[in-house]
């Protein structure tokens, strides 16, 4: 394992080089991808190209192999106890949405239960209202307490109510709050209920153990883990895994076809349908392995460090409405400017080549509840610096004075 | 407030605009001065009241909310539209091009080209994409109220 060294660190990755005026705090939305990633995904295109797991000559049994080989470290990774718990998809979005159609067909019955929190994406909301509309099963909000925390008091007593699935974020996505997940999946399964943790923020932040998390699904976007877009994975316990029933039909998932019916495939193969993004899984499963060669509590700790600095700038400059909590918070900063529309901040900081996102973050419920138009938010990563901090800050106090001159 | 009071106060908001401001906006040299002109612009457009923005007004495909009132003058073969937007860098922009086709002809309002006025007045640099977007949707909005 090597030190975490901040310079070198940011220096694997060439977008940097390429763009040098950029202070990239939108990480939330993707990050960028270290050289290693882009490589591992070219040389696959050069050198290995073939499609998986059909071909009779010996490029093909490479290309498997190397996928294979993708599927095996990602499982190591989050210490999966099986290489067949790893389904590769494309995203979170779609494994959330594998796993709310896959349920309602097993598990999920008229007059039943899903319980989601009021902090979720739409990815974790909508695949459950079009089927749980369809199907005739109740899904219920946990609500927020006044600080924007989930209200662990009102998750105990929704969960009296007996869901049968519980499906919430690991992070928030608009604030960065850290959820604890630990707690919530114990608290589920006394219940009684399948776990489902969308992942798409928590899987950057902190070592997951999914053993140890003891969770039922645990899924996540390759994307937002310096991986390529297009490949995710939907990680489930083997019996879980067998409950869902596949969202898409087709090639390599069935093990016999007639025209009157279909066996399906086992597991992996029979919840990944059609030919898979088989360089994106090389190129995400090099991005899990390059990660672990840096000492992952140094990482956390200089995160955490931008962050407090980043927060000790904010209390500087008047007018503003910061949102997110600096405790628990996994690197996300959601705020207004007091009276100004977020669309407004955040074109006056891309102005200044500071990109961060302006508007709902794909949490329109949330934003809702709160009586607001959005939100600007800043999300950090570990190759952000500390000149990245001082700008972004400068870059605000003068959209400050532009909006309220 | 009426839509009627609304036109009328639009009409000379928009035709200041179009005499002072376009002109100075060109001129700016630097993008703070810019943008400072452009937050007035959308200032200089009257609002339209809360209770008048029904859920029909509002042009879908903005990052922002934005609504549109509209008004044909049959006898003169004239359109004049109110807007309004919640957010102030995008009215300013709303409010330029309402400046180039208030008070057009059924013929000249279909014939109009945004992307071609806008790169006209040196414009277009200032339209990042997303914002673009929303633009183009409240332009799209008003050449449906052709016939």
């Amino acid at each position: 394992m090597q030190p975490f060294d901040p310079v070198n660190f940011r220096g694997q990755f060439a977008f940097f080089q390429h763009n040098p005026a950029w202070v990239y705090l939108d990480n939330a939305a993707t990050m960028h991808k270290p050289n290693v990633v882009v490589d591992a995904m070219a040389r696959f295109y050069q050198h290995n190209n073939s499609n998986v797991h059909r071909g009779a000559h010996t490029l093909s049994q490479q290309a498997t192999q190397a996928f294979e080989q993708a599927r095996d470290d990602i499982a190591a990774f989050i210490n999966a106890s099986a290489r067949q718990q790893i389904i590769f998809c494309s995203g979170a979005t779609a494994a959330l949405n594998q796993i709310a159609f896959g349920l309602m067909h097993t598990v999920l019955r008229a007059g039943d239960r899903v319980l989601i929190t009021a902090l979720e994406h739409h990815a974790n909301i909508v695949p459950w209202q079009i089927h749980c509309s369809q199907y005739g099963v109740i899904l219920d909000i946990v609500p927020l307490t006044a600080d924007y925390q989930v209200d662990q008091q009102a998750f105990t007593e929704l969960l009296a109510l007996k869901p049968k699935v519980v499906s919430f974020s690991h992070i928030s996505n608009v604030l960065g709050h850290i959820q604890p997940v630990a707690q919530m999946v114990s608290q589920a399964k006394a219940a009684g209920a399948l776990t489902v943790i969308d992942g798409a923020q928590g899987i950057v932040h902190d070592k997951v153990d999914v053993q140890s998390l003891d969770t039922d699904f645990y899924v996540w976007s390759g994307h937002k883990l310096y991986g390529p877009t297009g490949i995710g994975v939907l990680y489930g316990k083997t019996a879980a895994l067998e409950l869902l029933t596949p969202l898409f039909g087709g090639g390599e998932m069935i093990s016999e076809v007639n025209f009157s019916h279909s066996l399906f495939n086992i597991l992996p193969f029979r919840l990944e349908a059609g030919t898979p993004d088989i360089a994106g899984a090389i190129g995400l499963a090099a991005a899990c392995n390059w990660i672990q060669k840096f000492n992952s509590e140094q990482v956390k700790s200089y995160k955490s460090m931008l962050l407090k600095q980043f927060f000790a700038g904010l209390n500087q400059i008047d007018g503003l409405d910061i949102l997110s909590s600096p405790v628990h918070n996994a690197g996300i900063v959601a705020l207004n400017v007091q009276g100004e529309h977020p669309a407004d901040v955040a074109e006056l900081l891309n102005q200044q080549t500071v990109a961060v996102r302006g508007g709902q973050h794909c949490a329109m419920p949330f934003f809702s509840l709160l009586g607001l138009a959005g939100a600007v938010r800043f999300s950090f990563a570990p190759y952000n610096t500390e000149t990245d901090v001082a700008t972004s800050l400068q870059a605000l106090t003068q959209a400050v004075e532009i909006l309220t001159a | 407030m009426t839509l009627d009071q609304l036109l009328t106060d639009t009409k000379p908001a928009l035709s200041q605009i179009y005499a002072e401001d376009l002109p100075e906006l060109t001129q700016a040299k630097d993008w703070q001065s810019k943008y400072r002109i452009l937050m007035q612009l959308g200032r200089k457009l009257p609002p339209i009241p809360e209770k008048m923005k029904q859920p029909s007004l509002l042009v879908k495909g903005c990052e922002s909310r934005a609504w549109l009132m509209h008004y044909y003058n049959q006898h003169q073969d004239q359109h004049f539209f109110v807007l309004d937007s919640e957010a102030r860098i995008v009215k300013g922009l709303m409010a330029i091009m309402l400046s180039l086709v208030n008070g057009m002809s059924n013929t000249e309002l279909k014939k109009f080209e945004l992307a071609q006025a806008f790169d006209k007045l040196n414009l277009k640099p200032y339209l990042s994409q997303s914002r673009g977007s929303g633009l183009n949707a409240m332009m799209a909005r008003i050449k449906d109220c052709c016939h």
